[in-house]
């Protein structure tokens, strides 16, 4: 008699298509017919969330190539978690090299794009770091504060409009996208969750190196080092006027740190 | 073993609710609608935002059941310990008046499946299952309803009807049962069960909550019959008059209308809660008849 380890290892080979389950199953007709129900409701359950997870992905390719994408995507990644709202980590990697959607060369940015939307969207509610909560720190250990970022905010690079392209395709604007030039520059953006709302914000470069350089938890002198710009300390001021930061620590290794960015 | 003090130790009413869906959030902010209590599935809550806010609002009026999908009590490999740790941090944030889990299995090989499976009813299985209500009973220090699947297959090495599985996990946990009428009546009419028998197997005092949904009917290719419990469309009268036969065989008990795909308005899932009222109303008066006697 196999046991229940024997039994789930058969069913869930039975159910990803990729092994015979119906010896384990009882005399019943049509075996393989009822597996297959379970099946499909996995494969629906799945290819639904990826549709959730990247609601303009889908529209630029249309329902029935997501559906191909999101099938074979799925037999290379299942998720881990019944928490399927962060479903699809690996999704943009995978269609940089999936060969039909190879036309669709910002296909994949757009999926990162969302992907950060959808971190935002589901990040805990972290509490906001206070300046207030700053002001006890020795001005010579200034240099050494690293931030945590919180975790709705995060960073996406593009040398497409990908912002751009994302408003357009759910804002159902054809006009919007016509418009859109594809050779019109890199794109850089901060993707955060304000007041239970979405925001995507574009940034110039400095500004976004030295997010960047903030939210990698380098320390606040190796961040200004790389921003090179006498506006830092303000910019610096505006990410905590808005919670960017949910804390920091005093690094030890200021020094290396900011050396390894100097060079 | 979890002891309950009462059948039913929350504060539930005894009274018909509905499954509240992302789609009726704000409905059901505006109208505050009279509608005695209301479920969701814990997955649907875990991140932060704006769900979970309407949902903390909904809370101050409405009591709330937490229904998980996603725990996989009867896998073999063991409790996913992040999962468990998610749900927790929703029920302290919501503070449930009730919590259940299903008995299925999801999770095989570290991966989610993102289907109730079916579980083989055997003495292994039952011992699996049961660690693992012990351990989320443990978790949450509460007592916990576990709710008795619909099935399409079932396996060659069974050896227990699923109704003795289902009331010696109450039996050996102290877990309550979440009696889903309408999966018990999808798996009798699959496998050739009699449902009456099963309801009048399952012990009273474990009864904590009753489900109700609608199914569908898929032909297989031999000819053959299935019911599948999609969670779709109206509860079928067939299974309302088995509501009616657990109603008198238990008394009043908190009773869910579910409806997942293809959502319809607000109303109609009220309109199919007032009707289990309509039902529950003359099962609390055969109760009074039966004390006064």
């Amino acid at each position: 008699m196999p046991t229940l380890p024997e039994i789930q290892t058969a069913v869930r080979h039975g159910i990803l298509g990729n092994g015979d389950a119906t010896a384990t199953l009882s005399d019943a007709l049509e075996p393989a017919d009822r597996l297959t129900i379970y099946r499909n409701t996995s494969r629906t359950a799945l290819t639904n969330a990826l549709r959730l997870n990247f609601p303009a992905v889908q529209r630029l390719v249309g329902e029935d190539f997501f559906t191909v994408a999101a099938d074979t995507f799925i037999t290379r990644e299942l998720p881990r978690t019944a928490w399927l709202d962060l479903y699809g980590e690996g999704f943009p990697e995978f269609l940089q090299g999936f060969e039909p959607a190879a036309a669709l060369i910002y296909l994949p940015d757009v999926a990162r794009l969302e992907r950060a939307v959808g971190q935002a969207l589901h990040a805990s509610d972290a509490k906001s770091l206070k300046y207030s909560q700053l002001l006890d720190i020795e001005p010579s250990d200034q240099g050494r504060v690293c931030f945590t970022p919180h975790p709705s905010v995060s960073l996406v690079f593009s040398p497409y409009p990908v912002d751009a392209i994302w408003r357009a395709v759910l804002g159902r604007s054809d006009e919007a996208l016509a418009a859109i030039k594809l050779s019109s520059g890199v794109v850089r953006v901060l993707v955060e969750r304000r007041a239970g709302e979405i925001e995507v914000t574009r940034m110039d470069e400095r500004r976004w190196k030295f997010a960047e350089a903030l939210f990698a938890g380098h320390s606040l002198s190796a961040a200004l080092a790389v921003a090179d710009d006498p506006d830092a300390a303000a910019w610096l001021a505006a990410h905590l006027a808005v919670g960017h930061f949910s804390n920091f620590a005093l690094s030890s290794t200021e020094s290396l740190v900011a050396s390894e960015h100097a060079q | 073993m979890f002891q309950a003090t009462h059948r039913c130790s929350n504060l539930i009413p005894a009274k018909a609710g509905i499954r509240l869906r992302f789609q009726h959030h704000q409905g059901v902010l505006d109208t505050r609608p009279d509608v005695a209590w209301m479920e969701v599935h814990t997955e649907n809550y875990m991140g932060g935002g704006s769900p979970i806010r309407c949902l903390e609002a909904i809370r101050r009026d409405i009591p709330i059941s937490l229904h998980g999908v996603g725990l996989s009590l009867g896998s073999a490999e063991g409790l996913d310990q992040t999962h468990l740790d998610r749900i927790r941090q929703v029920a302290e944030r919501i503070e449930p008046d009730l919590m259940s889990e299903h008995i299925a299995w999801s999770i095989s090989g570290g991966t989610y499946l993102a289907d109730l499976l079916p579980l083989p009813m055997t003495e292994e299985a039952l011992a699996v299952v049961c660690r693992h209500v012990d351990q989320v009973q443990n978790t949450f220090g509460r007592r916990i309803l576990v709710e008795n699947p619909s099935t399409y297959m079932q396996f060659r090495h069974s050896t227990i009807p699923e109704w003795e599985f289902m009331a010696a996990i109450a039996a050996r946990t102290g877990c309550g049962i979440l009696c889903d009428v309408n999966n018990v009546y999808v798996s009798a009419k699959n496998h050739g069960w009699d449902p009456l028998a099963y309801l009048a197997a399952l012990p009273p005092d474990a009864i904590g909550e009753i489900h109700l949904a609608g199914h569908s009917v898929r032909q297989l290719a031999d000819g053959g019959m299935l019911r599948i419990d999609d969670h779709s469309s109206r509860v079928i009268g067939e299974v309302w008059s088995l509501y009616e036969v657990a109603l008198r065989r238990w008394g009043p008990v908190p009773t869910l209308i579910e409806w997942d795909q293809n959502v319809p308005p607000l109303d109609v899932l009220i309109d199919e809660a007032r009707h289990a009222d309509a039902l529950i109303g003359v099962a609390s008066k055969g109760v009074r008849r039966a004390d006064a006697a």
